[in-house]
C-alpha cells in the first residue's frame, strides 16, 4: 500500500486507495476486538491449565490428551456425530421431497403460497421456542405425542428417559425447525431447471421416476450439497434446541459437543478443558466447509 | 383418468403431511387459551366455553414481558443500524475498489463466517468483564454486531460487484470523491439488499439465547427468549404460561412474515443459492 507519499500531494487513485481503508476502518475494529482475538485467545488458553482465579499454567498440549480421558467423552462424541448424521439427513431428504411436491403447479392443485408459507413458518421460531414446544409434547403424562399414541392404540413411551429414545427426540425437533428452510433453497434450485429439458424428456417417453433421477437429480447437485454442508455445520454448532428439548439427559447419551463446551466453561470452570474442546469444534467445522470449497470448486471445473 | 386419481391422491397426501408439520403449532396456539387440566386431557379440541386469556395475562405481569419486549427490541433495532452501516461501507471498498489488499480482505472476511460462535464465547465474556461491557445491553449489540458482520459485509460487497462499471465512472468523471459516490450513487440503490441484511439478521438476534442468556446476567434485563426459558424452567407443569409467552414473543416477526413474506423468503435463502 502506498498510502504515505508526504511532501507530495496524493495521486486521485491513492486518494481511492485511502478512502476504501478508512471505509474498512470500523469492520477492522469490530472483527478484530470481537471474533479475531477471542478466538485467538481460546487457542491460547487451551495451552494452559487454569481456572480463571488461578496462576495460568502452561501446560502445551496436555488438554488436548487429556480430552479422551474426560468423563463422558466418547458418549459426547457418538451423540455428537450421530445428532449430525441424523439431522442431515432427515433433513435434506424431506426437504428435497417437500421441494418436488411444491414445486408442482396446475389448475386443480392447493395454492402453492399458501402451502410454501406453512412449511416455512417453523424456521422463524427460536431454537429455544422450538424446543420448549417439544419438550412439552414429548413428556410422558399428558405430552401430545404420547397422547396420539394412546389414541392409535400403542404404549407411552418415555420419550425424555430412554436411552437412544431421547436421541430420536432431539433429532425429530430439530428436523421440524429445519426442513422449511431446506425445502426453500431446493424449490429454488428446481426453478432454474430448463423446462425444455423436461419436455424432452417427455416426447421420448421417459417416465416421472426415470426424469426425476435423470435430469432433476443431477441438475439439483449443487443444491444438495450446500444444503447437506449448512445443514451439517448447523447441526454441530446447535445448542439451544437438543439442550431445551433433553437437557443432555439420560446420562450422557444427548450431551453433545456444544453443550460439553458450554458446561465446562461455565459449570465447572475447568478453561483448559473448555477452550480444547473448542478449538475442536473450530477444526471440526473448518474441514467441514474446506470439502465444501472443494466440492464447488471441482464442479465449477467441469462445466 | 388414472393420472388424475393420481395427482388428487399425492395432492391428499401432501395436505396430510402439512397437517402434520402444523400441528405442533395448532397445539400451542390452542394450548395457551385453555387452562392446565384441558391442555392435559383434551389437546386437540378447541374448548370455547372455558376460553381464557389468563394465561396471557399472568405471564404478561410475571415475566417481566413489557421490560423483556423493550429490550430485545433495543438490542434488535441498535444491532441491525451498527451492522448496516457498518457492512455497506465495508462492502463498498471490497467490491469497487481494485487492488490485492482488498481482495486478501475478502478472503479473510469469508473465513471468518464460518467460525463457530460457541467456541468463542468463554474468551468473549472474559474481554466483556475486561472491558465493561459484561451485563451490559451494549456489550451484547457489539457482539452481535460483530458477528453478523463478515455475513453482510459478503452479501453487500457481492451486491454492488454486480452493478455495473459505468455508474461509479460517470460519477468520478463529474468530480465526485470516493464517499460521494458511495453515499449519492451506491447507497440509494442498496435497499433490496438492506432488506435482505435485516431480515436475516434481524431473525436471528430477536431469537438469540445463547449469548444474551449468558452475558446478560441479571434478571434486569431479559431478553424474550431468556425470559421465556427461566420462566418455564420455575413453572415446569405450567404448560399454558410457556405457550402464552411463546406466543407473544414470536408474534412480531410473524406478523411481519404474514405481511412480507416474498422479501423474507428472497432474504433468508440469499447467499445460499449463488453458493
Amino acid at each position: 500500500m502506498k498510502t504515505h507519499t508526504s511532501k507530495h500531494k496524493l495521486t486521485w487513485n491513492q486518494k481511492k486507495q485511502l478512502t476504501g481503508l478508512l471505509f474498512l476502518l470500523p469492520l477492522t475494529l469490530f472483527l478484530a476486538a470481537f471474533i479475531v482475538y477471542p478466538l485467538v485467545s481460546v487457542i491460547f488458553y487451551s495451552l494452559f491449565d487454569w481456572n480463571g482465579m488461578s496462576q495460568m499454567k502452561f501446560v502445551g498440549p496436555d488438554n488436548y490428551k487429556l480430552l479422551p480421558s474426560t468423563e463422558g467423552f466418547w458418549e459426547m462424541a457418538k451423540a455428537t456425530v450421530i445428532y449430525a448424521i441424523g439431522v442431515t439427513g432427515l433433513v435434506v431428504l424431506c426437504g428435497f421431497l417437500v421441494a418436488l411436491a411444491l414445486d408442482k403447479r396446475g389448475k386443480w392443485r392447493v395454492n402453492r403460497t399458501l402451502l410454501r408459507f406453512f412449511w416455512f413458518f417453523p424456521c422463524l421460531l427460536s431454537g429455544a421456542i422450538v424446543g420448549i414446544i417439544w419438550r412439552i409434547m414429548f413428556n410422558f403424562n399428558g405430552g401430545l405425542v404420547n397422547f396420539l399414541l394412546n389414541q392409535m392404540g400403542i404404549k407411552s413411551v418415555n420419550w425424555l428417559e430412554t436411552y437412544g429414545v431421547t436421541m430420536a427426540a432431539i433429532i425429530i425437533a430439530s428436523v421440524w425447525g429445519q426442513i422449511g428452510m431446506c425445502a426453500i433453497i431446493f424449490l429454488a434450485g428446481l426453478q432454474n431447471i430448463p423446462t425444455d429439458m423436461l419436455e424432452a424428456a417427455d416426447l421420448d417417453g421417459a417416465s416421472e421416476f426415470q426424469k426425476k433421477m435423470k435430469i432433476v437429480i443431477p441438475l439439483m447437485a449443487p443444491s444438495i450439497t450446500i444444503n447437506v454442508i449448512t445443514t451439517s455445520i448447523a447441526a454441530f454448532k446447535a445448542y439451544e434446541l437438543p439442550y431445551t428439548v433433553s437437557k443432555g439427559l439420560p446420562g450422557y447419551s444427548t450431551r453433545i459437543l456444544t453443550q460439553r463446551i458450554y458446561f465446562y466453561s461455565f459449570s465447572t470452570n475447568k478453561y483448559g478443558i473448555a477452550s480444547a474442546m473448542s478449538v475442536l469444534l473450530v477444526i471440526v467445522i473448518t474441514l467441514i466447509s474446506l470439502i465444501q470449497l472443494y466440492v464447488l470448486k471441482k464442479r465449477e471445473d467441469i462445466y | 383418468m388414472k393420472k388424475k386419481t393420481l395427482m388428487i391422491a399425492s395432492e391428499l397426501f401432501l395436505l396430510f403431511c402439512t397437517a402434520l408439520c402444523w400441528l405442533p403449532i395448532y397445539y400451542f396456539i390452542i394450548s395457551a387459551f385453555k387452562s392446565r387440566k384441558d391442555i392435559v386431557k383434551y389437546p386437540l379440541h378447541i374448548i370455547w366455553e372455558r376460553f381464557t386469556l389468563g394465561n396471557f395475562s399472568y405471564v404478561w405481569k410475571n415475566m417481566k414481558f413489557a421490560q423483556s419486549l423493550f429490550n430485545t427490541g433495543f438490542i434488535t433495532v441498535m444491532t441491525l443500524i451498527l451492522l448496516i452501516v457498518i457492512s455497506s461501507l465495508a462492502g463498498f471498498a471490497l467490491s469497487r475498489i481494485k487492488g490485492r489488499f482488498f481482495r486478501t480482505y475478502y478472503s479473510v472476511n469469508v473465513a471468518l463466517m464460518v467460525v463457530p460462535f460457541i467456541s468463542c464465547l468463554l474468551s468473549l465474556v472474559m474481554l466483556s468483564t475486561k472491558i465493561n461491557l459484561y451485563n451490559s445491553v451494549w456489550g451484547c449489540i457489539f457482539i452481535h454486531v460483530a458477528w453478523h458482520l463478515p455475513f453482510c459485509t459478503f452479501l453487500y460487497s457481492g451486491f454492488m460487484s454486480a452493478l455495473p462499471m459505468e455508474l461509479e465512472e460517470a460519477a468520478y468523471i463529474d468530480g465526485c470523491s470516493t464517499f460521494q459516490v458511495y453515499f449519492q450513487v451506491f447507497l440509494p440503490l442498496l435497499a433490496p439488499i438492506t432488506a435482505t441484511c435485516c431480515i436475516r439478521s434481524g431473525i436471528t438476534i430477536w431469537n438469540d439465547f445463547l449469548l444474551s442468556s449468558t452475558l446478560l446476567n441479571s434478571a434486569r434485563k431479559p431478553t424474550l427468549m431468556v425470559g421465556i426459558n427461566s420462566f418455564f424452567g420455575e413453572y415446569v407443569s405450567e404448560y399454558g404460561y410457556a405457550f402464552a409467552g411463546i406466543i407473544l414473543a414470536s408474534l412480531p416477526i410473524s406478523i411481519l412474515f404474514i405481511f412480507l413474506q416474498k422479501y423474507f423468503i428472497k432474504g433468508l435463502t440469499a447467499g445460499a443459492v449463488k453458493g
